[in-house]
């Protein structure tokens, strides 16, 4: 990459929030809106530190949820996927029952699962596991079904057992896949926990001191938590892009690192 | 069999459905020879090629490969396509190892081996690439590295050079020739360039379409080694111009 190009990556962002959030202040201070309706961001961040020994915890569950729902809904899509690959059989039948799981509208599956699950991290770690699994499963299924099959020829000809078809070549063929369906996992993954919170009307949760702040009209309460949950949602999808970075080298670099076990010094021109 | 074969085909055939795509055939590539097929689509090629590789069991007869036989089991031929396929996330060290990888683990005497290859042949500078580094010779050049470090004796190269530009190609038969003596290894080719054939092989088997056969046997006397003198040479043309006829003669039926 080079260092333009960089520069354009981290400050290119940074504008876009920093924009975002003059416009938010313009609108407010010109606009003469209520402070019960809309607070200046910086009452919303002040919202927020001012009660961060209530909200420290509650943010904690939350990324429990998100986390453990993620890893969960990842590995179960990822399996999906590579079982719906390998056994043409199951195309037919289990990818009616996948559409029909994302068909359910996920509020009207949250208050089922709470009285099934408790009001524990159980019932949001399954929504969210239920929202992330579908795109890795459809993106895993489609990068296994893409793998070049003249490719896959070549390696039965050399003597290759399925299995090490499998690991050497179709899925690293898939990864890249496979983090498309990961990052749009990322995004939806926080509303899926917020989801659980709010059909578990017991127990303390961000959703529920959301909830409160609006009932008493703490507009920067609400504001805050907002931000606090868009801040989870943000963080977790960079994480995964830096996964993703980390994983494929080859898109971004001509040559490998060096580090790499047994990979001898070679001279090169770049 | 002969000492000198190192592969005898006796009463090959397969069918597909209503179709002979090869029909009953007969053998023996001498060790270290150049063999060329060439012929029109469906004239078989890939069929008998499938069939050696052991990709598709034939319907009868005997494949000796160096004394084995090899009907219905993999991994016993190199084998190199018109698509590189060299797979984008293992650098050209790593591609040119690929095939001990795929039967189990890369030994530093592999990576020696990938090494000293891609240093004889030039690309000792980009052993760390990946592969989207490379131009379409130097990929096509890996992939043919990658098929000889695959120990095979017998290697079959389905139109290596067919994607690449007229002067590239060129290049690629010299060095595939320089290739071939230094390793010592039996070379069977396909392609529709009867030029390439003429100017690579030792001998040329002409195949024809239904069913697929082989109608012509041609011994390709050139001296070697060839250079851009041999494609302009008499018995260049005359060697071209049977083929040509061959090929056509068959077709106009």
């Amino acid at each position: 990459m080079t260092k333009k190009k960089l520069l354009l990556n981290i400050f290119g962002p940074i504008l876009s929030v920093v924009v975002l959030v003059g416009l938010w202040q313009a609108i407010v201070v010109w606009g003469n809106v209520a402070p019960y309706i809309a607070p200046k961001p910086w009452d919303a961040i002040k919202a927020v530190t001012s009660n961060w020994s209530t909200l420290a915890p509650l943010t904690w569950w939350t990324i429990k949820e998100t986390v453990y729902g993620y890893l969960t809904g990842a590995l179960l899509g990822a399996f999906l996927g590579v079982v719906l690959n390998k056994i043409p059989l199951m195309q037919r039948v289990l990818y009616p029952l996948l559409i029909l799981t994302q068909a359910i509208p996920i509020i009207a599956l949250a208050p089922p699962l709470v009285m099934i699950l408790g009001f524990g991290v159980m019932p949001k770690v399954v929504i969210v596991a239920w929202i992330v699994f579908f795109p890795v499963t459809v993106s895993v299924l489609d990068g296994l079904n893409h793998v070049d099959k003249d490719l896959m020829t070549l390696a039965k000809v050399f003597g290759a057992n399925s299995l090490r078809r499998f690991v050497v070549l179709e899925m690293p063929a898939a990864i890249t896949q496979l983090f498309s369906g990961l990052k749009i996992g990322a995004t939806y993954a926080v509303t899926g926990a917020i989801i659980g919170e709010l059909a578990a009307s017991s127990g303390s949760s961000l959703a529920l001191y959301q909830r409160s702040a609006s009932g008493s009209l703490d507009a920067a309460g609400v504001y805050g938590t907002t931000l606090i949950m868009t801040a989870i949602g943000i963080i977790w999808f960079l994480l995964v892009v830096g996964a993703e970075y980390l994983a494929t080298p080859w898109q971004r670099r001509s040559t490998a690192r060096q580090w790499r076990r047994g990979a001898k010094p070679v001279l090169t021109n770049n | 069999m002969s000492s000198s074969s190192i592969l005898e085909l006796r009463g090959i055939s397969k069918a597909f459905a209503n179709t002979t795509a090869l029909s009953t055939m007969d053998l023996d590539i001498e060790r270290g020879s150049f063999v060329s097929i060439v012929g029109p689509s469906g004239c078989g090629k890939s069929t008998l090629f499938n069939v050696l590789s052991g990709l598709i069991q034939p319907d009868g007869g005997s494949i000796n490969l160096e004394g084995q036989n090899v009907i219905g089991a993999t991994g016993h031929v190199g084998y190199m396509l018109q698509k590189d396929l060299l797979v984008p996330w293992r650098t050209v060290l790593g591609n040119i190892t690929l095939g001990a990888r795929l039967k189990g683990k890369v030994t530093p005497a592999d990576r020696e081996q990938a090494r000293s290859f891609a240093e004889r042949y030039g690309l000792g500078e980009f052993l760390n690439h990946y592969p989207s580094a490379l131009s379409g010779g130097m990929r096509q050049r890996v992939a043919l590295m990658r098929t000889l470090a695959t120990n095979q004796q017998l290697l079959l190269l389905d139109e290596p050079f067919g994607a690449l530009d007229a002067q590239t190609r060129f290049e690629m038969q010299q060095w595939l020739l320089q290739v071939w003596r230094d390793t010592q290894r039996t070379v069977l080719f396909i392609t529709h360039d009867v030029d390439e054939a003429v100017f690579l092989s030792d001998r040329i088997l002409v195949m024809s379409p239904r069913p697929g056969r082989v109608v012509d046997d041609l011994r390709v006397d050139l001296p070697r080694p060839r250079t851009l003198d041999t494609l302009v040479s008499p018995a260049f043309t005359e060697i071209k111009s049977k083929v040509l006829h061959q090929l056509h003669h068959e077709r106009a039926i």
